[in-house]
């Protein structure tokens, strides 16, 4: 009896050090509504996902998919029908139980295009979803779908109580550990711990307030002034290098699903030639560029996948850093001093590092008397003129999307890289039920287009955040863009 | 005066709708639209359509110039895409904030600006380091100006709040918070008006009168205070009519450095997601407050000076 008194104080004890408090965060920009399936600004997903709404199933922070509201799961052997088993006893926020038909109305309204839900094409291939009884949902395929399960633990596949689909935007209800508790624009939003969570003894902290703030210099002032005890995302790697050096604070630096990826015009001169996108590749040190440019801070890649993720194989080595072998390629290509390669490499404006990045590689190329033009084009006319008009020789943007090496399968999209062999190679991946075959296949994939240069991928972009060393749990990585506060805590 | 004055209102008026159609015309040049801002990149063509549609994007430009017009005429500015809430309410919110800080601003600048003057017109050694320093802070950009008072004042004394700010419940709370970029806004014009003003004090004193006056044994002070000053706040007041613009766009900078929820922030955030609507009625609203300031410096130019006739 009284080792258990003993006990009890001491989880009291351990208890009353890591509860409670509020948790000041600073996130870069401001999103257009809170509801991860009316937008597709990855801001929401960041401060709500998982912390406030949640779906059938999640990513943890290892990017592993969990459960959620569902309980267990079941593929059929076919992998064309998939029964969750749904937890019982969840309330929303709004204290109404959260049963199928939350369940159902959600898909119902996902697998509409006219429904205004963000991306109908993830629940394009699902042709039924039927309630068994209260707690058991069936989902039923059109044909085996590889990323079934990853969609449903996309921030796109987040259930809201029935009925409710405008007032999301602005005021979510869900079921997480914290609810919303407002939203004040131009500033930040503010969560509360929802007592009626379904895991007991989380949330450790009683609130969290995410603040808007746009720019470096304010983040910084603003952490080391006390005004916030979290920069969630973003920290500039110098800023991360001056913050390591203080007792008072601590640097985070994981990986994101972040390509930084030099991307090449595959249907136009001169990088509609193998030997020339070869060249690139051999020319350019990734290493040298991580150093440099990004202090030591982000992990070569050689193909379209993070580290991060399942089944990557690392190809950064497969084009070593080699000047020579690369002005032999071009003079094959028919490029030499006399008629040395040049070509445009236009930089958007708003991404610091993605144009320091650029500046450096075209420095680099210079040394074996390739001459980039650099073109430094505003947000707007990038998107309009290189991703979605293709009107480009080389550009250099990160691809943040987890798992989306798909694109490459759209010959329209703006690499134009046309592989009837990658694109069968893709519908494989996704109609194959097995997972450990499929994972075969998306090795296979990352290693064609290795081979075949399509762009070139610089580097994994870190994953940077600062916080007074107080703060407890923070994620260490990105695999989803999540700033997850479900066990966060402050010592004292 | 009442015939001049109706003539100056209906040139401000005219100037503002002149601004309104520019700005208009100009968000029909820039690339990019909301719709990519909000669907993000990977979005169907028939997403894309069903909102431009919803939005009334897909209306040639006349129609929804004809159509932002008659709502201006009912005082409608439309509603916020990126917010889904009028315009008018979202400028009408953050509108206190800016006009606060301009405010302050100005008064913190004239507050600088005018003893130093009285100062440096009446001591050669003083007059150079004043000047020096005033030109100094007269080429240092708001945002860099602003970010070194927040690390001396916010970081590392800790005197003031780093940004952010709180609502209008507790008074002194807000001014506590909009101090600091205050002192910044109030820091950059100070140096402006200070060379208008010694300026124009040195100009006055050399005039006739003042000789007299001193003759007449004045203490100096008295000279400076009762017989200089008033004849060369003059040009000051035009400049400080400027100035107001100047201000405006300046807050828009702090407000960025200091993550103030001003006007000048919306404006930006309503540039980034390229939200028409907004920005048109931004544009109007900053607008109207630069002629109205203007039209307010027309007419106490007269109130200081009787001489100015209203032709």
């Amino acid at each position: 009896m009284r080792h258990w008194i003993g006990f009890v104080w001491l989880l009291g004890l351990a208890l009353a050090q890591t509860r409670g408090g509020e948790l000041k965060v600073a996130v870069l920009a401001e999103p257009p509504v809170l509801d991860p399936t009316a937008s597709t600004s990855q801001e929401i997903a960041r401060m709500l996902y998982d912390n406030v709404l949640q779906g059938l199933v999640k990513f943890n922070e290892k990017g592993e998919i969990v459960p959620a509201l569902a309980e267990r799961w079941q593929g059929s052997p076919s992998s064309l029908t998939w029964t969750f088993y749904l937890r019982k006893g969840v309330r929303f926020h709004n204290g109404s139980p959260f049963t199928a038909e939350d369940v159902l109305f959600k898909f119902q309204r996902a697998k509409d295009p006219r429904s205004g839900h963000t991306h109908p094409e993830y629940y394009r291939d699902i042709a039924a979803v039927e309630a068994k009884d209260p707690y058991t949902v069936v989902f039923r395929l059109r044909q085996p779908d590889q990323d079934f399960l990853f969609n449903l633990a996309r921030p796109d596949s987040v259930i809201g109580p029935k009925g409710r689909v405008e007032e999301q935007k602005t005021q979510p209800i869900g079921t997480g550990p914290f609810r919303f508790a407002a939203w004040e624009r131009g500033v930040g939003v503010r969560l509360e711990r929802f007592d009626g969570y379904y895991e007991p003894g989380l949330p450790y902290l009683d609130r969290v307030f995410f603040r808007f703030l746009p720019d470096q210099n304010a983040q910084l002032a603003a952490l080391r002034a006390g005004d916030i005890q979290v920069i969630g995302l973003g920290v500039s790697p110098e800023n991360a290098l001056v913050l390591q050096k203080d007792p008072n604070f601590k640097v985070v630096s994981g990986f994101t699903t972040t390509e930084i990826t030099a991307g090449m015009n595959n249907s136009r001169p001169p990088f509609n030639d193998l030997r020339v996108r070869r060249a690139i590749q051999h020319a350019v040190d990734k290493k040298a560029l991580v150093e440099g440019v990004m202090l030591g801070y982000g992990t070569p890649i050689g193909s379209h996948r993070s580290p991060g993720e399942r089944c990557y194989v690392d190809l950064s080595g497969l084009y070593p850093y080699d000047p020579a072998k690369a002005k032999a390629l071009l003079q094959e290509a028919g490029y030499g001093p006399g008629n040395p390669l040049r070509f445009t490499f236009t930089l958007a404006a708003p991404y610091p590092y993605e144009r320091r990045l650029g500046e450096a590689i075209a420095a680099q190329l210079a040394q074996i008397g390739v001459q980039a033009r650099l073109e430094v084009v505003e947000w707007a006319t990038w998107l309009s003129r290189v991703f979605r008009g293709a009107d480009y020789q080389m550009t250099i943007i990160g691809h943040s999307e987890p798992h989306d090496i798909g694109i490459y399968a759209n010959p329209g999209y703006y690499f134009r890289y046309d592989s009837p062999r990658f694109r069968e190679l893709y519908a494989r991946y996704l109609r194959t039920p097995d997972p450990d075959k499929a994972c075969e296949l998306m090795k296979e994939m990352q290693r064609l287009l290795a081979q075949d240069a399509v762009n070139l991928w610089v580097m994994n972009a870190p994953y940077l955040a600062a916080m007074r060393k107080e703060v407890m749990g923070w994620w260490p990585n990105q695999p989803t863009p999540s700033l997850n506060v479900t066990r966060v805590y402050l010592a004292r | 005066m009442a015939a001049y004055a109706f003539r100056r209102l209906l040139l401000a008026l005219a100037t503002w709708w002149l601004a309104g159609t520019l700005a208009f015309a100009l968000l029909l040049l820039l690339p990019g639209d909301p719709v990519q801002a909000i669907l993000g990149l990977e979005a169907s063509p028939e997403a894309r359509a069903a909102l431009e549609r919803s939005l009334g994007l897909d209306r040639p430009p006349l129609e929804r110039y004809g159509l932002w017009l008659s709502g201006l005429l009912r005082l409608d500015l439309g509603e916020s895409i990126r917010y889904g809430r009028p315009v008018r309410a979202l400028a009408a919110e953050r509108l206190p904030l800016t006009l606060a800080l301009v405010l302050l601003g100005l008064g913190g600048a004239l507050l600088l600006a005018l003893p130093l003057a009285l100062l440096a017109v009446r001591s050669q050694t003083l007059d150079l380091a004043l000047s020096g320093f005033m030109g100094l802070l007269q080429s240092l950009p708001t945002f860099f100006l602003g970010v070194v008072l927040l690390y001396a004042l916010a970081v590392h004394l800790p005197l003031l709040p780093a940004g952010g700010f709180p609502g209008w419940e507790d008074p002194g709370e807000a001014f506590r918070h909009l101090l600091l970029p205050g002192l910044t806004l109030a820091l950059a014009r100070a140096a402006i008006l200070f060379r208008m003003a010694r300026g124009s004090l040195l100009e006055v004193l050399s005039q006739d009168y003042i000789r007299t006056a001193r003759a007449k044994g004045v203490p100096e002070g008295w000279v400076l205070l009762k017989h200089a000053l008033r004849p060369a706040s003059l040009p000051l007041v035009t400049v400080l009519g400027l100035e107001g613009g100047f201000l405006l766009t300046g807050a828009v900078v702090v407000e960025a450095v200091f993550a103030l929820p001003g006007l000048g922030s919306l404006a930006l955030t309503a540039l980034e997601a390229r939200d028409y609507p907004l920005l048109q009625g931004l544009v109007l609203v900053l607008a109207g407050l630069i002629v109205l300031f203007n039209l307010a410096v027309d007419l106490l130019y007269g109130l200081l000076d009787p001489r100015v006739e209203y032709a």
